[in-house]
């Protein structure tokens, strides 16, 4: 199993500023049954809007601080978050012990671009 | 035309000066906002000069007066608290060639001149007097008050803007050098964020009395609704998103205790106001809203960060200049609009006004009352900083549109808008107005 974490500003399409990812690969890795939500600066509330008004339900949606968290409470083989920050994505993420990929090292990723993810997941 | 700086003559900075000489007698008419960016696009129009030229010509034509008629100008020069242009990066092209520059080159896109302006306002025809305010529009508009009521203007434009280019807020100009001139360099030395002082005193006031930094949330909550209201904000134009307690309480510490929604965010913007004579504003569009006093407060700490027992002496200080000027009590002020930017200083300003009776210590327990703008304790119905991005001088253009009357969904109804504090920045170091529905 694969959980991924998106950044939204900078990273995501309908972020602010822009990134290059399109909010169709979040919900193709979705579709594809991997374990997917956000974590961003942006308000809780405002990341459930976000996935809301784009008809994706995402398994979490947690602060920037908060990726440790989301590792203790799912069950994955491994985890990833994509963002556009050294500082505010890339050491944390590292930290909490994910695995961190860049935008467009994002792209790349075979789970993103045709989609491949293994078994049902289960919640800790 | 050469534009002095304000002399400390202007202000009133001390107690005992009884009501201000001009009491009722300057008015603030009209108002013109330019639209928010989060930062600059490039395009000429969109820089920090074009949106000054959108605002001061939006707020000419709210006043209804003709541009031949306005004689001063009165403006804050710094555009930012922390972007700067890099060095060696060239200045667009087309920036040139859409306006008239001055000396120099980044006048009109990292910094603002009175000279930019006026090169670029062909139709002021009639400045005769230019004056900075510098720091924030809290500091011009008690310039431009003064201005008025001293004679030296009669119908004065008063301008305030922000510029904010791509990349990280305060990694340029001094702080990205290998030295830091002055005092400063024994704050940045250790590289503190911007909110570390008001964090420290935010602690201490916690200590003081037995609150949490918790307690902050229905404020921010507050803030940001009302700031969505506000649709010269950042917030109402681009990102609609409400901070909800559960969401203030789950963001990242950024010195703790104070949080990411403690924080606020840089934008570009500008604001302007017209001030004219009690006498010119009954012909013009608005209704006017009076001066009643400015205040200065200039008290200096001890130490490099103010201790909460010297922010509490001065906002009651500066509270008592307040009301001595503008010849009223607190129980007169129909709402409060101090600011927020920090939102943990906001309780210091507004328990030294005595606001709603306040003593310190008291005002986190006040916001976990009604502090709506429909209810009759409002707390800062601009929304601040917090509700609109960092302008500092929301509060201000709040204050007037309440008097007005036409604060639009933001209007306060659990209050008659009669009279209203705005000012700031600091609890130590700020300027503050009292505006008044009624000359007297």
């Amino acid at each position: 199993m694969i959980l991924i974490s998106f950044d939204i500003d900078g990273t995501l399409v309908v972020g602010d500023p822009p990134g290059i990812l399109e909010v169709d690969l979040v919900r193709a890795a979705k579709n594809q049954g991997l374990l997917v939500g956000s974590c961003s600066d942006r308000p809780i509330s405002a990341q459930r809007a976000l996935w809301k008004q784009h008809g994706i339900e995402v398994d979490f949606t947690v602060s920037k601080h908060m990726l440790a968290d989301v590792k203790a409470q799912f069950e994955a083989a491994v985890y990833y978050h994509v963002g556009d920050r050294e500082d505010l994505d890339k050491r944390p993420a590292e930290r909490a012990g994910f695995e961190f990929l860049w935008p467009h090292e994002a792209l790349e990723m075979p789970w993103l671009s045709r989609g491949s993810c293994g078994a049902a997941t289960k919640q800790r | 035309m050469s534009t002095p700086t304000a002399p400390y003559s202007m202000y009133r900075p001390k107690e005992g000066l009884g009501p201000w000489e001009h009491r009722g007698k300057v008015a603030a008419v009209g108002i013109g906002h330019s639209p928010t960016a989060r930062r600059w696009d490039g395009r000429p129009e969109h820089s920090v000069g074009g949106i000054s030229l959108m605002a001061l010509r939006r707020a000419i034509e709210d006043a209804g007066v003709a541009a031949d008629q306005i004689d001063g100008l009165v403006m804050d020069p710094v555009t930012t608290t922390g972007a700067y242009w890099p060095q060696g990066k060239p200045i667009p092209n087309d920036m040139l060639a859409v306006f008239k520059a001055t000396d120099d080159p980044l006048d009109g896109i990292a910094k603002l001149s009175a000279d930019w302006i006026l090169n670029n306002m062909p139709e002021l025809t009639n400045v005769r007097f230019t004056m900075y305010g510098p720091g924030c529009m809290s500091n011009a508009i008690c310039v431009a008050a003064q201005a008025v009521g001293d004679g030296l203007t009669h119908t004065c434009l008063v301008l305030k803007s922000w510029h904010n280019f791509a990349g990280r807020y305060y990694q340029g100009g001094a702080n990205a050098g290998n030295a830091i001139p002055g005092s400063a360099a024994l704050r940045a030395l250790w590289g503190t964020p911007a909110c570390y002082g008001t964090a420290l005193q935010f602690a201490e006031y916690c200590r003081k009395y037995g609150k949490h930094h918790d307690m902050m949330a229905p404020f921010i909550e507050n803030s940001r609704n009302n700031g969505l209201k506000f649709p010269e904000g950042y917030w109402a134009q681009h990102r609609p998103e409400q901070i909800t307690a559960e969401d203030y309480k789950a963001a990242r510490w950024i010195a703790k205790p104070a949080n990411l929604f403690d924080n606020d965010l840089p934008i570009m913007v500008s604001a302007a106001y017209l001030y004219t004579t009690a006498e010119r504003a009954r012909d013009m569009t608005q209704k006017p809203v009076y001066i009643l006093n400015h205040a200065l407060s200039d008290g200096r700490p001890r130490s490099l960060t103010p201790t909460l027992d010297e922010v509490e002496a001065e906002t009651a200080r500066t509270a008592r200049k307040i009301y001595e000027g503008a010849g009223i009590c607190a129980a007169d002020l129909s709402f409060e609009n101090m600011y927020d930017g920090f939102p943990q200083f906001h309780q210091f300003h507004i328990e030294g006004l005595g606001y709603r009776g306040l003593q310190f210590g008291d005002a986190l327990d006040f916001y976990q009352g009604d502090i709506g703008i429909h209810g009759p304790n409002p707390i800062l119905p601009s929304g601040g900083n917090i509700g609109c991005g960092r302008s500092r001088f929301w509060m201000h253009t709040d204050c007037i549109q309440q008097l007005q009357g036409r604060a639009g969904a933001r209007q306060v109804t659990g209050v008659k808008p009669e009279v209203a504090v705005s000012g700031g920045p600091m609890p130590l170091g700020g300027h503050f107005t009292v505006w008044s529905a009624t000359p007297d």
